[in-house]
């Protein structure tokens, strides 16, 4: 009996996933069209995304319209979304039809082969990032954000405080942020996540490639062990802005959204930025600071720095129910109007370049000529993808800069202890 | 009555009793069976829902476990034990786990015993007193966290607000950067919420407790203290072996409440947030498994150590 079932829903699943191939087709010009066949009217899919891309209703009451498909759309920690399919994966289990993909995923659950491959029913010519996704010659997710670190300063506190132009380099924010402090315009000029979790290891990412350094040399050894390295001297510009008073103690316990809620009082003036911070930090519902903030290039050491992409994608899990749906879900959300309307309500950076290019031209992009021209500035955190070890090495390097930062150990012994860990996970 | 007809009598009402006794003997049995048949969707429920998986999380433990296709998962005997044993990570996880039963059993043993003390006699607004002092217990881990986190709060907390009032401290301060006070701060945030547990355990004990041996003990001109020494403590034995039971076993487990305030950072983990970063933020299943069958064992120890602790202690 049990033999029995587990062909029919092998079957079934096998029909699904033909089902769902063959709606997209094999020529580009069929991959644009989303399937609006009778077979996935009246299904309902379930979505998975984090906060930033928590898309309005009436956004999503189009795809409804065009497809007959109804959504039950759900938000969570990115975190705690990367457990849930950990969760998921490992057990075999239904999480949701579409959720999010992180790049930094795709070697962890590439390789596990949890996710549907989407190579066949995505166009994806014209869109950026997409290596990103791919490992083994398949595509794991479609590139719906397409997020990448500059720096934002508050030009009303520097003004404030005579400063009238933002800092281009490390030494210079240092001297910007002590004028900042000395005149009392902000207590802690300068934040930075230092709470144990992944946006505290992609900010020290962010400043060890500003800082004219990398992770890794080419024979995979870690590059940041020595004093004189651009690793080591990142987090040593943490712990002296600490010393210093420039940059908030309370930054050790506070989660990213926390930081997020300070920036938009006003409790900083100077921090690291993703696109979709500059349409919230104008939005009166949630910001104090509309109005004030203004993007900047990535500090470096003699001039602008270098930052990397942290591109965002939609994936399908091997266990969801309705794949041909979550296919033409994914499908309509890289549609190039489905990609305008929603950086217009969320501010996510559409992957599509045409459609990228029209918003700056349409000069709806906030901050858009800075954002363009940090563009020029990234570089790929790794070259060849993402390792599966990754998720592993992370963890370990937030929570080890978070206990330098708490004074639980010195610069040098979490920078070893980041290492070590490394070399464990190479070997 | 005489002598021969007294041995008349007992020898007839031991006959009569024989088959009565026969009667309570099947009796008896009835009962045991009936007694079994009872119990048995509990046993068939412990076995389906907790042996099954319990034997499956221990054959998971002593296997290299990989997710990625392809890869075998095959047996490696105690390496994932061995392993963790000797991980700095897990063995500082393991500490703070004992710092976190310690201070929250004592706190809920303390504060749970006075509340049962006080609530012991009635009194007007008792009921009341009773409903509030459940509150915190039926209020779910994560959601006291997230209240004691706006307490804790560097930037606007309650605490720091009420102590700079109060002159006690000058600046605010950043309450999870202490390493000496993160420990017992979460541990009574944890404490918190189980009091109200304890207490009643300790409630039902006391009122358990015959007045008459307290008013034996004033005739004999014994303190209020001396009777508190001599009978409630005694007495209230298995009340508290109760209660250390489920502190310990509850407190092994502690998670929600860390990882709200805290998250994942490395001086204030717990052996069950060890076991989920390595779990589900690594994807090791294999040293995962072997944490939480460890913590199962140790956990297990405890609450067998406090029964036959006060097993003996009552003989």
């Amino acid at each position: 009996m049990l033999k029995k079932l587990q062909a029919v829903a092998l079957a079934t699943a096998g029909f699904s996933i033909l089902a769902a191939c063959s709606s997209g087709g094999g020529d580009s010009s069929a991959n644009q069209k989303i399937n609006t066949s009778e077979d996935i009217k009246g299904q309902t899919i379930t979505v998975l995304m984090p906060p930033w891309a928590d898309l309005p209703q009436s956004i999503l009451d189009d795809f409804t319209k065009q497809t007959g498909v109804k959504v039950k759309y759900t938000v969570a920690q990115w975190d705690a979304i990367r457990d849930k399919i950990s969760v998921a994966g490992a057990a075999q289990s239904k999480l949701a039809d579409v959720v999010e993909f992180d790049w930094s995923w795709t070697g962890m659950y590439g390789q596990a082969g949890w996710f549907v491959p989407l190579e066949k029913n995505l166009d994806t010519s014209d869109m950026t990032n997409n290596e990103a996704f791919s490992i083994n010659g398949h595509l794991y997710g479609a590139c719906y954000n397409n997020d990448f670190r500059s720096f934002q300063y508050n030009q009303k506190m520097f003004q404030q405080a005579g400063i009238t132009e933002p800092p281009k380099t490390f030494d210079e924010v240092v001297q910007d942020a002590k004028i900042l402090k000395a005149k009392g315009v902000a207590k802690y000029p300068l934040a930075f996540p230092l709470q144990s979790e992944e946006t505290t290891s992609m900010t020290w990412y962010l400043m060890v490639l500003a800082m004219g350094g990398q992770l890794f040399d080419d024979k995979g050894a870690p590059a940041f062990e020595d004093p004189s390295s651009p690793g080591y001297k990142a987090l040593q510009f943490y712990m002296d802005g600490l010393k210093d008073g420039l940059i908030n103690p309370a930054d050790t316990s506070m989660s990213d959204a926390q930081e997020g809620d300070a920036w938009r009082a006003g409790g900083a003036a100077i921090t690291y930025a993703a696109p979709g911070d500059f349409v919230s930090n104008d939005d009166p519902s949630m910001s104090k600071v509309v109005g004030q903030v203004k993007p900047m290039l990535v500090p470096g050491t003699d001039g602008p720095g270098a930052s990397y992409g942290l591109p965002e994608g939609l994936g399908v899990m091997n266990t969801s129910e309705h794949k041909a749906a979550a296919i033409a879900f994914i499908k309509w959300w890289e549609q190039p109007s489905t990609l305008e309307k929603i950086y217009d309500k969320i501010g996510l950076l559409p992957c599509r370049k045409p459609v990228f290019e029209s918003l700056v031209k349409d000069g709806k992009l906030n901050g858009g000529d800075v954002l363009l021209k940090q563009q020029d500035y990234v570089k790929p955190l790794f070259p060849n993808g993402a390792p599966p070890w990754y998720g592993k090495f992370s963890t370990n390097v937030s929570s080890l800069i978070n206990a330098a930062a708490k004074g639980d150990m010195s610069v040098d012994e979490a920078i070893h202890q980041m290492a070590d860990t490394a070399r464990q996970l190479t070997k | 009555m005489t002598p021969s007809e007294t041995r008349q009598v007992v020898a007839r009402a031991s006959v009569e009793d024989r088959p009565r006794r026969d009667q309570g003997g099947r009796s008896e049995l009835t009962e045991g069976k009936l007694g079994w048949l009872f119990v048995s969707p509990v046993v068939v429920f412990i076995v389906v829902l907790v042996g099954y998986p319990l034997i499956l999380a221990f054959q998971t433990s002593v296997q290299s476990v990989s997710l990625f296709p392809g890869a075998p998962t095959h047996f490696i005997g105690l390496s994932n034990y061995t392993d963790v044993l000797s991980d700095q990570q897990t063995i500082s996880a393991a500490l703070h786990t004992a710092e976190y039963w310690i201070i929250a059993v004592t706190v809920e043993l303390g504060i749970g015993l006075a509340a049962a003390l006080a609530l012991r006699h009635p009194f007007r607004g008792r009921g009341v007193m009773l409903a509030l002092l459940v509150l915190p217990w039926a209020l779910p881990p994560v959601v006291s966290g997230l209240l004691w986190s706006r307490i804790f709060d560097p930037s606007s907390g309650w605490l720091n607000g009420v102590l700079l009032q109060l002159n006690l401290i000058d600046h605010y301060h950043v309450w999870f950067n202490d390493p000496a006070a993160t420990i017992p701060l979460i541990a009574v945030v944890h404490a918190w919420g189980l009091v109200p547990l304890v207490a009643l355990i300790l409630l039902g004990g006391l009122q358990g407790i015959s007045s008459e041996l307290y008013e034996a003990a004033a005739l004999d001109g014994a303190s209020s203290f001396g009777a508190f020494r001599s009978i409630t403590l005694p007495l209230l034995q298995p009340s508290i072996a109760a209660a250390l039971t489920i502190g310990t076993i509850v407190s092994f487990a502690i998670f929600d409440v860390i990882y709200v305030l805290t998250g994942t950072a490395r001086d204030s983990r717990s052996v069950m947030v060890q076991i989920y970063l390595t779990s589900f933020a690594n994807l090791d299943f294999g040293h995962g498994v072997a944490i939480a069958v460890l913590l199962a064992i140790a956990s297990l120890f405890m609450s067998g150590f406090y029964l036959l602790a006060f097993r003996q202690a009552g003989r």
